[in-house]
């Protein structure tokens, strides 16, 4: 399981990220002395790290650029600060990402996850039992047949099969679909669903998205 | 100065002259002197008085015309005494320091306005980002526990974010100090940030966004810029139309000098009498009142914001038909060669 550590001093706010992450699957830590952020940083070896730029005793972008001397760890600013230059600065420090408050929270999942593909050096190769799938060819095939998939369907399974036996919401896949600026509406959601099962059917699995209703998909 | 009004001005003195020299002139006739003598003598008075009246008008007229005409000309006329010497008559000197003196005390008390200003904005500014933070709280809760939220009181929170940004974006735009920073920009990245920013309220409802043709870079600041439209968009979602094909489209054109940025909507438009004044403070006008109540503010903030970053923000409308708003965006070469 990946490790998230959360740098932030809002007990509420930090509470909330931490069950967040662990509602996402992730394995999340919160800071407990921000006298000791590095020693911290160094104990627990996060995969990620979440920080704010308001902390206690240092501010986020100092931190941000001592930690930079010694760690490559993916690092998201995730503040309150809604300013260019800070961004920018941050940016230029060596952040990976930079989420201002109040985020949407799939947004801010979907960025994490981002970030982690391209850190693993993510190829566009992906498997689901035996399908072989290339995101970037829009292919999905196995040893008889080979399909194409819009990039919608394509967006939409791959995330499924990310997620594999978890539960996906519709908000999920639109704030993906969205962030991928391809702004559908709900009806055209159902029909993208539908079609990826038809396609999928195609490949000989019928049946493997499962809709729960009123709350989302699960593939099986 | 005139030399009429001088003179005016310098009734009694003139009076009492004249009586000085009757008064002179009956003495020597009443001593019985000899006429041409006492020609002479009354002639050389008038002489001289003439004299003294006119080097006292003429000193006194370059002093105090330099300083009209300077107080006309300059636009911060209470810069004038850095523009004009020190008079050599007494009376102008004693204008001058007391000119210098309400100068300081004005300067002294505008420095006061000013830091004053200046904390009250870093107070709204820290007051943001620690409003920011319980709001971010209640979005993770109800992220967390949808079962406790319902889709309301989410929207409620989304309103109160938007009304808490136009308050930081109110202060910017009313201060003078340069607090942006203009790079360059992906168009589509910030159409993308507002279309996911406004996603809940577009589905919800039912108005479709179209974006098309947004490949492009422009010189702005992404975050004022992300304000700017957002104020657009939610206008668009505030006024639609209850019917089942309502949309918002985003598109560009391009010419060789400029980029034109088209945001449309099929949503009541804008009555004719409204449209030049949709960009006034506090302006709410027909819709506002017909729909749930409306400040006025964020079109106004919109506008200011424009003309600090350099685009420049128009709209256009058809009552029950459509309101589009265009920003352009000019081609600045400037920044290209600075890069």
């Amino acid at each position: 399981m990946k490790k998230i550590f959360i740098v932030e001093d809002d007990q509420t706010v930090s509470k909330g990220l931490l069950e967040l992450l662990t509602n996402a699957g992730y394995n999340a830590k919160i800071i407990e002395n921000f006298e000791k952020v590095e020693e911290e940083i160094n104990t627990y070896n996060p995969d990620l790290i979440l920080l704010d730029i308001n902390i206690p005793y240092i501010n986020g972008q100092i931190l941000l650029q001592n930690l930079r001397k010694k760690i490559d760890t993916p690092i998201i600013m995730v503040t309150s600060r809604n300013d260019e230059t800070d961004e920018v600065l941050s940016m230029s420090y060596g952040a990976d990402d930079y989420i201002t408050k109040p985020y949407n929270p799939n947004i801010l999942l979907l960025h994490i996850g981002a970030i982690f593909k391209r850190v693993e050096n993510y190829n566009d190769k992906l498997s689901y039992k035996d399908l072989e799938i290339d995101t970037s060819k829009g292919i999905v095939k196995n040893k008889a047949k080979e399909i194409m998939l819009t990039k919608n369907e394509m967006l939409i399974f791959s995330y499924l099969i990310s997620k594999k036996e978890h539960l996906v919401t519709r908000d999920e896949l639109m704030t993906l679909l969205w962030d991928n600026n391809e702004y559908i509406n709900d009806n055209a959601l159902t029909v993208n669903i539908s079609r990826l099962r038809t396609k999928l059917m195609l490949l000989g699995y019928k049946d493997i998205i499962a809709t729960r209703k009123r709350e989302g998909y699960i593939l099986l | 100065m005139k030399l009429k009004n001088y003179l005016k001005d310098k009734w009694y003195e003139i009076v009492i002259f004249i009586v000085l020299l009757i008064s002179i002139l009956l003495l020597l006739l009443a001593f019985k002197i000899d006429h041409s003598l006492i020609t002479v003598i009354i002639s050389l008075l008038i002489f001289f008085y003439i004299i003294i009246v006119l080097i006292d008008y003429f000193r006194k007229k370059s002093f105090y015309n330099k300083l009209l005409i300077n107080i006309e000309r300059l636009d911060k006329a209470y810069l004038v005494l850095e523009t004009i010497d020190s008079p050599n008559f007494y009376e102008g000197k004693l204008l001058y320091q007391a000119l210098y003196d309400i100068n300081k005390s004005m300067v002294e008390n505008i420095g006061v306005f000013k830091s004053q200003m200046e904390e009250f904005k870093e107070y709204i500014e820290m007051w943001i980002h620690e409003v920011k933070i319980p709001i971010s709280s209640l979005m993770l809760m109800a992220h967390n526990h949808k079962n406790k939220f319902d889709k309301t009181s989410i929207e409620q929170m989304k309103k109160i974010e938007n009304y808490v940004e136009q308050v930081l974006y109110y202060v910017r735009s009313e201060n003078s100090e340069k607090d942006y920073l203009i790079k360059k920009v992906s168009l589509k990245k910030v159409i993308c940030d507002i279309a996911l920013k406004n996603q809940q309220d577009l589905l919800e409802n039912k108005i479709d966004l179209i974006v098309e043709n947004v490949e492009q870079n422009i010189y702005t600041d992404s975050k004022w810029l992300e304000f700017i439209l957002n104020q657009i968009i939610n206008n668009s979602i505030k006024y639609r139309k209850n019917i089942s094909q309502s949309y918002i489209k985003i598109t560009t054109k391009k010419t060789t000098e400029k980029l034109l940025l088209i945001i449309e909507d099929n949503g009541i438009g804008i009555p004719k009498e409204d449209i030049n004044k949709v960009f006034f403070k506090s302006f709410t006008g027909h819709n506002g009142r017909i729909k749930t109540k409306s400040t006025g503010i964020g079109l106004f903030i919109a506008k200011n914001l424009c003309k600090k970053l350099g685009h420049k923000i128009e709209i256009e409308s058809i009552q029950n038909e459509y309101t589009k708003v265009y920003i352009t965006f000019s081609n600045n070469q400037y920044y290209e060669v600075v890069k």
